[in-house]
C-alpha cells in the first residue's frame, strides 16, 4: 500500500505550477496500481507450476465431490425445469454437456447454468470458509467453455489451474468485508463471489491478456448479486448455476474487448463498485503469482457435506447422532418418540439457519411423512446461545434430549465430520462420489471418473474428462 | 418470515389490471414513451456495444426468432433479442428517465416485443399497452419503497435493481399469468437485480438495462414453468430489500369498480434531448444561455477570451469527470457538455465522436472549467439545478441558471419535438416508410390488431430499398 502512496506522490510534486483542475487529474490513481489492475494481471500472469502439490490434491477432491453432487443433482425437479427452459427456448446445441443427461448438449452459457444449478439443487455441494460454495460456480462453466474450445482441449494442468484461479479469486474478494465472514443476511454469497470466481476460471482459460482479465471480473460485477430471501427457495440452485453461466458470459464479452469499470474492485467514494455488495468493504492488491503468493487453498481447506442439507444442518446432525448413541445403549433395539419429551437444540441465531423453527429440508416426501419423525418435530425446541456465533469457522450444535423418565442425554458437536478442520477421508469422499454418480451413471462410468480426476493434473487432453459425464 | 402480504398485493394487482383500466392520459403518455425508446433503440443499434453484444448473441440457436430493431436480416431467440434491443435503447445514453430515478422503459420495451413476436396468441396493441404500463407501473412503486431512491444513485444503478421487476411483470401480464406465477415471476427476477454503480460510466452500463429486459422476461417464463422462489420477496429485509438502506414496502391495490390511480398519471417521465446523463441537460441549457448572454453583449466574441467556466452543480461522482477519455464517460461529464455546449453552441449526437472529443479547443476549453457543489443544490433530478458563469479576460462575468430543462418532466417536449427527435434518430437506420411506419403504429397503438408489426417496421433498413416498395403495396 505504501509503494502505491508513493507513486501517487511524485506526479503531484513535478507539476506544482500547473493549473488546478488539471492537477486534480494527475491526483487520481496509476490505471496500473489499482487493486482491479492487480486481480487482472494475476489472472493473466498464472501458470500451472504455481499450483503446489497440496493445492492440486484438495482441489481435485472439490473437482470429483462438485462432479458427484452435479450428477445426482440432474434427478431433482429443479434442474429438470431449467433444463426444459434452455432447451424449449433455445435450440439443441452440440456444444457442451449437460451432466448425467446422455446426448444433450447445450450452448456453453446454458450447460454451465443446468449444470450448476443440478450442482446446488441438494444443497450438497462443498462450503468454504468464508461462507460460500466455490466449487458449484466455477466447474460448470469451465468445463462448458472446455467443450467450447474448437481445436484442441485443454491439458488436464490447464483445467485445474482455471479451476484454481475460480476458487482463489472468491476467496481473496471474501476477505474484503467483515460481512464475509459471517453467515450472511442479505446477500447470497455465491451470486455475489461465485460469478467473480467463474468469470476469472473462464478469462484464465481463454488466455485473456490482463486488461481483458480487468474487464471481466467488471462485466461479472453487474451480473452479481442475489438476495438471501431466495436461499429457502426452489430458486436457490439457480444462484449458483447463474454464477457460473454469468461469469462465463462476462469473460466471453471481455474477449471481445467489451470494457466496464477499471476500479471495480478499488473502492471509490460515492460510485460503487463490487463494495455496493458489502457493508464494509477494504480491498486488497493481489501480488503476482511470481511474488511468492500462496493460494488460499492451501491454507483453508474445505467442507465437504455428508448429506444434503444447509451445513448448518451437519453439527447438530453430529450432535443428535451421539444422544442417539447413548439413548440406544440405554435398551434394547431403536428409539421410540414415546421415551422422548423434549428436544432442545442449541444453535447460532440465524434466520438463514432455522427460521425459528426446524424444518426438514432436502429430504424425500416418504421420509417427511414418516409418523415417527413427526412426533418428535412436535418437541423441538430451540435456544440460541450468545456463545454461538453465525459463523461456520466457531459455531457448536448441541442438541439435549430430556426422556420422559426424567433423564436428560446431551450430545454436542463443535467440528462434524466433513469440516475442514475434520476432513472427509478420500475414501468417505470417495464413497460418496459412488453413491451419487451411481445414480445416473453406469459403474465403469463411475470408476472411470474416478480415475480421470485423480490422474487431471497429468493429463494431456480434458476431453477425458470431458466425455464421461453424461 | 415476517409476511405482510405485499408480495400478494403485487401477485395479485398484476393479474387484475386490464385494457379497462387504462385512461387516456396514461395511454397518451406511454405511447411517447414507446416511440422515443424505438427511436433510441435505433440509432443505438449502430454502436460499437451494440455490436459487441449482437456477435455474442448469435453463438445462440433456438426455433422462435425475435426482431432486432436496426436488422433486415438478423433475429436471435427472444431473450437475446431483449437483450440487445435493450443494450441498443440505453447504448447513447438517450432514453427516458423518470422521477424516482431510473430509466423505465428500455428495460421494458424490447422484453415486450420480442414475446410478443413468438406468443401464439398474438397480442394486440392494446395488450401491449396494457403490459408495459403494468411494467412501469411496477418500478415506480419499488421506487417509492426507500427514501434512497430518491436521489441520484450511489450503489446499485436502478434500472438494475427495478428494471428487472418491470420486465418480469410486464412479460408475466403478457404471458397472462396466474396470480401466484406472477409473485414468483417477481422473486425469480429479484435474484437478478443489482448492478454496482461503477459501470455506470462505462461501455458495461447499457448491459445493465439489456439484462433487465432479458432477465426479467426469463423469470416470467421460469416462472410459468413452475419454478418458485420467496414469495414474500417484497415483504422481507432480506428480499428485495437488499438493495436498499431502507426498505418500507406498501401494498400495491386494484379496484374491482372504478379507477386505477397510476403513477405515470401522476408523474411525467423526462426525455432526452442530448445523449447523455441527464443532470447534463441542465448544465448545457445554463451554458447555452449564458453563451447567449455573452454573444448578445460582447461584439467580436472569441471562446478564447474566456479565463474560467463555473459550472455549480449538486453532488454526484459519477457525473463528475474533468478529463472524460471515453464516450461514456464524456456522456457522464458536467464539465465535457457545458464545453461543448459553450464551443458549439449545441450539443448533439455527433458532440461524442472520437474527433468531437479530441478537438484541442475543446480540452482547452475544458481546462478551464471548475466545479463546484453548492450545498442548497440536491443530488435528485426533481430538485436540482445548474448555474454556469463565464469569466472572461476582461474580467466579464456572464451567469445563467437552469432549473428545469426542456424536456424535464416538469417542462415535457411538445408532441411535435418528440416525433421530431425521433425521426432524426430512427431515420439514421431506416428508410422512410419503415419511419412514417412506426410513428402511425405507435400513434395508432391502441386500434392496433397485432402490435408485432412493429417488428417488420423496425426492420426496414434504409438498405431494404425493395422491402420499402413491397410494403407499401399491401
Amino acid at each position: 500500500m505504501i509503494s502505491t502512496l508513493q507513486k501517487t506522490i511524485r506526479p503531484v510534486r513535478a507539476v506544482r505550477g500547473l493549473h488546478k483542475s488539471a492537477v486534480e487529474v494527475l491526483k487520481r490513481p496509476d490505471p496500473e496500481d489499482t487493486v482491479t489492475a492487480s486481480y487482472g494481471r494475476f489472472i493473466s500472469e498464472v501458470k500451472p507450476q504455481h499450483l503446489s502439490s497440496l493445492v492440486l490434491h484438495r482441489s481435485k477432491r472439490m473437482v470429483l465431490d462438485s462432479i458427484g453432487v452435479g450428477l445426482i443433482g440432474s434427478t431433482t425437479d429443479v434442474f429438470e425445469l431449467a433444463l426444459q427452459h434452455c432447451q424449449h427456448m433455445y435450440a439443441p446445441d452440440d456444444i457442451s454437456s449437460v451432466y448425467g443427461r446422455r446426448g444433450s448438449r447445450l450452448s456453453p452459457t446454458l450447460a454451465a447454468f443446468v449444470n450448476g444449478v443440478a450442482t446446488h439443487s441438494m444443497d450438497f455441494d462443498d462450503t468454504w470458509h468464508p461462507a460460500t460454495h466455490p466449487s458449484g460456480a466455477v466447474l460448470p462453466a469451465v468445463l462448458a467453455l472446455s467443450d467450447m474450445m474448437p481445436n484442441s482441449k485443454p491439458s488436464g494442468s490447464d483445467f485445474l489451474l482455471a479451476f484454481n484461479v475460480g476458487i482463489e479469486i472468491q476467496g481473496r474478494l471474501m476477505r474484503f468485508s467483515h460481512e464475509a465472514h459471517n453467515i450472511p443476511k442479505r446477500f447470497h454469497p455465491p451470486s455475489v463471489v461465485g460469478t467473480m470466481g467463474s468469470a476469472a476460471a473462464c478469462a484464465r482459460l481463454l488466455s485473456l491478456d490482463h486488461s481483458q482479465c480487468s474487464h471481466a471480473l467488471a462485466i461479472a460485477a453487474s451480473l452479481s448479486g442475489a438476495p438471501m430471501a431466495n436461499a429457502a427457495t426452489q430458486s436457490k440452485p439457480l444462484h449458483i448455476g447463474n454464477a457460473s453461466r454469468l461469469g462465463l458470459e462476462a469473460a466471453l464479452l471481455a474477449s471481445r474487448d467489451l470494457k466496464a469499470s477499471p476500479l471495480v474492485l478499488d473502492a471509490v467514494a460515492g460510485v460503487a463498485g463490487f463494495d455496493a455488495f458489502y457493508e464494509d468493504y477494504v480491498p486488497e492488491p493481489l501480488e503476482s503469482p511470481n511474488d511468492g503468493h500462496v493460494f488460499l487453498l492451501e491454507e483453508q481447506d474445505m467442507g465437504f457435506k455428508r448429506f444434503p442439507a444447509h451445513l448448518g444442518m451437519h453439527w447438530v446432525a453430529d450432535a443428535a447422532a451421539s444422544v442417539h448413541t447413548l439413548l440406544v445403549g440405554l435398551g434394547p433395539g431403536t428409539v421410540s418418540p414415546s421415551q422422548v419429551q423434549d428436544i432442545l437444540l442449541r444453535v447460532p441465531k440465524s434466520n438463514a439457519l432455522l427460521d425459528g423453527e426446524v424444518t426438514v429440508q432436502s429430504f424425500t416426501p416418504a421420509a417427511l411423512r414418516r409418523p415417527d419423525i413427526l412426533a418428535l418435530l412436535s418437541r423441538v425446541r430451540v435456544e440460541h446461545p450468545h456463545d454461538n456465533p453465525a459463523n461456520f469457522n466457531s459455531m457448536y450444535g448441541e442438541v439435549q434430549v430430556t426422556l420422559v423418565e426424567g433423564e436428560i442425554l446431551k450430545g454436542r458437536c463443535d467440528t462434524f465430520y466433513g469440516h475442514w478442520r475434520n476432513p472427509l477421508t478420500n475414501e468417505s469422499l470417495r464413497k460418496k462420489f459412488r453413491n451419487n454418480a451411481g445414480a445416473v451413471l453406469r459403474s465403469e462410468q463411475v470408476e472411470g471418473l474416478i480415475d480421470v480426476v485423480r490422474g487431471l493434473d497429468t493429463l494431456g487432453d480434458c476431453r477425458d474428462l470431458l466425455s464421461q459425464l453424461q | 418470515m415476517l409476511c405482510k402480504g405485499i408480495t400478494e398485493s403485487f401477485g395479485a394487482a398484476i393479474h387484475a389490471l386490464n385494457t379497462t383500466k387504462l385512461t387516456d392520459g396514461v395511454i397518451s403518455r406511454s405511447k411517447r414513451m414507446m416511440l422515443d425508446t424505438l427511436g433510441v433503440g435505433l440509432i443505438g443499434s449502430r454502436t460499437a456495444v451494440f455490436n459487441k453484444a449482437l456477435m455474442y448473441s448469435q453463438s445462440f440457436k433456438s426455433d422462435e426468432r425475435s426482431s432486432v430493431w436496426g436488422k433486415s436480416q438478423i433475429t436471435l431467440p427472444p431473450p437475446f433479442a431483449a437483450f440487445v434491443n435493450g443494450i441498443a435503447v440505453h447504448s447513447m445514453d438517450f432514453d427516458d428517465t423518470w422521477h424516482p430515478a431510473t430509466h423505465p422503459s428500455g428495460a421494458v420495451l424490447p422484453a415486450l416485443l420480442a414475446l410478443a413476436e413468438t406468443l401464439p396468441s398474438r397480442p394486440s396493441g392494446l395488450d401491449l399497452l396494457l403490459a408495459f404500463n403494468v411494467g412501469i407501473e411496477v418500478q415506480g412503486r419499488l421506487l417509492r419503497f426507500s427514501r434512497e431512491a430518491f436521489n441520484i444513485p450511489e450503489r446499485f444503478h436502478p434500472p438494475s435493481v427495478v428494471g428487472v421487476m418491470g420486465s418480469a411483470a410486464a412479460s408475466a401480464k403478457l404471458l397472462a399469468l396466474s396470480p401466484a406465477e406472477c409473485i414468483h415471476a417477481l422473486a425469480i427476477a429479484a435474484s437478478s437485480a443489482g448492478a454496482p454503480l461503477a459501470n455506470a460510466a462505462t461501455q458495461t452500463k447499457p448491459l445493465h438495462i439489456g439484462n433487465a429486459a432479458r432477465r426479467g422476461l426469463e423469470a416470467a417464463q421460469l416462472a410459468q414453468m413452475g419454478l418458485e422462489g420467496n414469495p414474500a420477496i417484497l415483504d422481507i429485509p432480506s428480499g428485495f430489500g437488499v438493495y436498499y438502506k431502507d426498505y418500507s414496502p406498501s401494498a400495491m391495490t386494484v379496484p374491482a369498480s372504478g379507477d386505477f390511480k397510476w403513477m405515470l398519471e401522476d408523474q411525467n417521465i423526462a426525455v432526452k434531448r442530448i445523449p447523455a446523463h441527464l443532470g447534463m441537460h441542465w448544465v448545457v441549457d445554463a451554458a447555452l444561455a449564458a453563451r447567449a448572454k455573452l454573444e448578445n453583449t460582447a461584439r467580436n466574441f472569441d471562446l478564447g477570451q474566456i479565463r474560467r467556466v463555473i459550472l455549480r452543480v449538486p453532488p454526484s461522482k459519477y457525473v463528475d469527470c474533468p478529463l472524460p477519455s471515453t464516450e461514456h464517460q464524456a456522456r457522464h461529464s458536467f464539465q465535457f457538455n457545458a464545453s461543448s455546449a459553450l464551443l458549439d453552441n449545441k450539443v448533439t449526437v455527433s458532440s461524442f465522436s472520437e474527433a468531437q472529443m479530441n478537438r484541442p479547443a475543446l480540452k482547452e476549453l475544458l481546462s478551464k472549467v471548475k466545479v463546484e457543489t453548492p450545498k442548497d443544490n440536491h443530488p435528485s433530478f426533481d430538485k436540482m439545478y445548474c448555474e454556469v458563469e463565464i469569466e472572461t479576460d476582461q474580467g466579464q462575468s456572464y451567469a445563467a441558471r437552469c432549473d428545469t430543462f426542456y424536456g424535464h418532466w416538469r417542462k415535457p417536449l411538445s408532441q411535435e419535438d418528440l416525433v421530431d427527435k425521433f425521426s432524426v434518430n430512427a431515420s439514421s437506420v431506416l428508410c422512410s416508410e419503415g419511419v412514417e411506419g412506426l410513428i402511425d403504429v405507435v400513434g395508432n397503438m391502441e386500434r392496433v390488431r397485432e402490435c408485432s408489426i412493429l417488428g417488420s417496421y423496425l426492420r426496414l433498413t434504409s438498405s431494404q430499398q425493395e422491402q420499402c416498395y413491397s410494403l407499401q403495396r399491401l
